[in-house]
């Protein structure tokens, strides 16, 4: 009984230390209150360790010995070192001082201390493994929604602050530090549309013929192929094909942005059209083609409908990518400028003007951030940013979500 | 004709009957025309890609055939430095950086995304893979120049003040922030492969008396292996392709680090030297060029990439039906 009571205050030290330490490691307070209680634990665990140690089986023994070992190595490190120790090796860039290397080492203890700790509660068997396996896997599905969690708070905490009417209904001034980013958010939108123009006939097209039509097992394998690369090609690349292929005859303009947003987003819309239409059963078809219906009545009356969340999902998908990719239209579509885009008849855009996008404001303002006092617009813009792709992603679950419970073949 | 009858349902349906029926006075041959032409119109959207593709390659390959005249493909490869204003262009220390970035970038991915998949496909219970699951979409949706934006106003001065350095922005920040940005890709991918495992392996592994550890370790991720080796070589396609993230943090200085594993000199790799410089590059100089060289060398690294994960993922629909 005592030694199970020795193992949990155990597994409890070592869960302190390692909290403790990467508390310190992330934000870097004052050490000296966690000084104290480092080396006073480790003194403990050092002991105990010892002590547990006498009583298991030769293998084991030696590997908790070397355990309490390297938690001594640490405990002398915290007693002896002076705070101002510092370690900068001649050829590397960066140097490690005192207020790193110490909560590394209560760190490292702290893991030591905590395998120990859970493989005598377990009994150093496979059951002890299963433990430590899936402790460290908690711990780290813990730390990436920590992470992921962290930056979306961030976000939303430093740029609620900056949204204001006016910042949402006017444009920027003064190179980005007065005004809003109402133009920016307008050259958004007609891109994303004119690259749904683009893509949305395109991609749905091919995904019909690629599902529907092709007989030729060639040519598929051909087209999968090449959507296959092309979904790979980096956005940077995209921003250089249309750099030479459109802007030498069409300009800087919302014309050569919305066609490369659209081509950028071609793969996605083919695979997510083609995901869908491979969903729909067989017998629905067949049964349409019974009643006398050609091919082209099967797929527009039946087909289509029956796949229409999953391909308004990837449409939706698309809109999110093609609002917030910056690298195809840095050299295409956009300028710092503040415009407006200039409308015949109210509607009909003037297609060769460039355009203010968020992206491209986003960036040039963290260019500015040293110079000039663009920060709190800087996070303003990153939260309009993030909300408008977001609220476009979420919309695409739920639309796929909604329909994947009421949907029953 | 067939596309009214998005416009007006039952007046359409009246047309498209009268439509059909003047079409049976035809010749048989003309009778089936219309959907003739609406297959052919299909087909050409569906070869678009291909001829995309084509595009895409010829126009990066034109642009950049001046600079391989110039230069020769072995110096413009591997010469040993990129200096745009004394019009040296040698792609070492960018593939240098690059892979130094990848390699980092991939194994504080690896660390905490396939755990994660592995928390989500095995461990998690209904509740928390209800947040967890949406939130993971969510995030991969998160545009890269927010990322960027993070990582210049909270990781740069983060490690510029924890390790000392001149400034912060270095191959490390580049990699940290990438790692972290591809977590939920990497994920997904995983997840969906260990899912496809049949339950039956992980049955028959339980009845013979494994643990849960001992299933996963030795029956479910070996028989995962190939999706999570293509989830493994789509993200290297992503972080190598990511642009505007890494390149905020990197400290684009086109060098290789001396010696080669200081991560925290400052870097640049391909994408942010491409990103950094074109925008003030003369057009049709050298330079332009030679930086669409390396845009082809990207474009054709990527795409071995994207290739090789196909590959897998075809293995394991040949292995396991579905995926």
């Amino acid at each position: 009984m005592a030694t199970d009571k020795r193992s949990e205050a155990l597994t409890a030290a070592g869960a302190i230390l390692l909290l403790s330490s990467l508390i310190a490691l992330l934000i870097q307070p004052p050490l000296q209150i966690l000084l104290l209680l480092w080396r006073s634990l480790l003194a403990v665990v050092a002991l105990i360790l010892i002590l547990q140690a006498l009583r298991l089986n030769t293998r084991n023994a030696a590997v908790v010995y070397l355990d309490a070992l390297i938690v001594i190595a640490a405990e002398i490190f915290l007693l002896i070192s002076p705070p101002d120790l510092l370690i900068s090796p001649s050829n590397l860039g960066a140097s490690f001082s005192y207020r790193l290397l110490a909560p590394s080492a209560a760190f490292i203890a702290g893991v030591l201390i905590l395998k120990d700790a859970i493989n005598m509660l377990y009994g150093f068997g496979a059951k002890a493994r299963e433990v430590l396996a899936f402790t460290l896997i908690r711990g780290s599905a813990v730390l990436a929604v920590l992470i992921l969690g962290g930056i979306f708070s961030v976000i939303l905490y430093n740029g609620i602050g900056a949204i204001s009417v006016e910042f949402l209904t006017e444009p920027h001034r003064n190179l980005g530090q007065e005004g809003g980013i109402v133009t920016c958010i307008e050259g958004t939108m007609w891109l994303v549309l004119g690259a749904m123009l683009v893509s949305a006939p395109l991609g749905i097209g091919a995904g019909i013929y690629l599902n529907e039509y092709s007989r030729s097992h060639t040519l598929n394998r051909m087209i999968t192929i090449s959507i296959s690369c092309l979904n790979g090609v980096p956005s940077v690349v995209y921003g250089l094909f249309g750099l030479a292929f459109l802007v030498s005859t069409v300009g800087i303009s919302l014309l050569a942005g919305s066609v490369i947003l659209g081509l950028m987003n071609l793969p996605t819309i083919i695979l997510t059209t083609q995901e869908a239409l491979r969903a729909v059963p067989d017998s629905l078809r067949e049964g349409s083609v019974a009643l006398g219906a050609t091919k082209w009545q099967t797929i527009l009356r039946i087909v289509i409908p029956s796949a229409l969340p999953g391909i308004l999902t990837g449409l939706i998908i698309g809109v999110s990518r093609a609002a917030g990719e910056t690298a195809p239209i840095m050299w295409t579509a956009v300028t710092f400028t503040p415009v407006y885009v200039n409308k015949a008849y109210g509607i009909v855009p003037d297609v060769y003007q460039p355009v203010n996008n968020l992206c491209y404001h986003l960036l040039q303002l963290i260019y500015f951030l040293g110079a000039w006092d663009v920060e709190k617009r800087a996070w303003g813009t990153a939260l309009v940013l993030m909300g408008l792709v977001l609220a476009m992603n979420s919309l695409a679950i739920i639309v796929r979500n909604h329909y994947r419970k009421k949907i029953r073949w | 004709m067939p596309f009214i009858y998005i416009l007006n349902i039952d007046k359409v349906f009246i047309l498209h009957n009268d439509f059909w029926d003047c079409m049976s006075v035809l010749p048989p041959a003309l009778r089936r025309l219309p959907e003739r032409i609406i297959e052919s119109v299909l087909l050409i959207t569906a070869v678009t890609s291909i001829v995309l593709m084509i595009l895409i390659f010829s126009y990066l390959i034109r642009e950049s055939l001046p600079a391989i005249y110039e230069v020769g493909v072995l110096n413009l490869v591997l010469g040993e430095k990129w200096h745009s204003a004394g019009n040296i262009f040698g792609m070492r220390p960018l593939i240098v950086n690059t892979l130094l970035v990848a390699v980092l970038a991939l194994a504080i991915n690896m660390a905490v995304g396939i755990p994660l998949a592995i928390y989500l496909a095995e461990l998690s219970g209904p509740r928390s893979r209800a947040v967890l699951k949406p939130t993971m979409e969510l995030l991969a949706g998160v545009p890269s120049i927010v990322y960027g934006f993070l990582g210049v106003i909270i990781l740069v001065p983060y490690l510029g003040n924890t390790f000392d350095m001149l400034t912060g922005r270095s191959i490390l920040a580049g990699a940290i922030l990438l790692g972290i940005m591809f977590i939920p890709s990497i994920t997904t991918i995983c997840e969906d492969a260990l899912r496809a495992v049949p339950t039956e392996f992980k049955e028959g592994s339980m009845a013979l008396g494994a643990t849960r550890w001992q299933t996963i370790r030795h029956v479910v991720l070996p028989a995962a292996s190939s999706g999570i080796t293509a989830a493994v070589l789509l993200n290297i396609g992503n972080i190598i392709g990511e642009t505007m993230a890494v390149l905020l943090v990197v400290g684009n200085i086109a060098r290789i680090p001396t010696p080669i594993y200081d991560v925290f000199d400052r870097g640049a790799t391909f994408t942010s030297v491409i990103a950094g410089e074109m925008g003030e590059v003369a057009h049709g100089s050298l330079h332009y060029h030679a930086l669409f060289a390396v845009g082809l060398m990207l474009l054709i690294i990527v795409s071995i990439l994207s290739m090789i994960g196909d590959l897998a993922r075809e293995r394991i629909r040949r292995r396991f039906g579905g995926y």
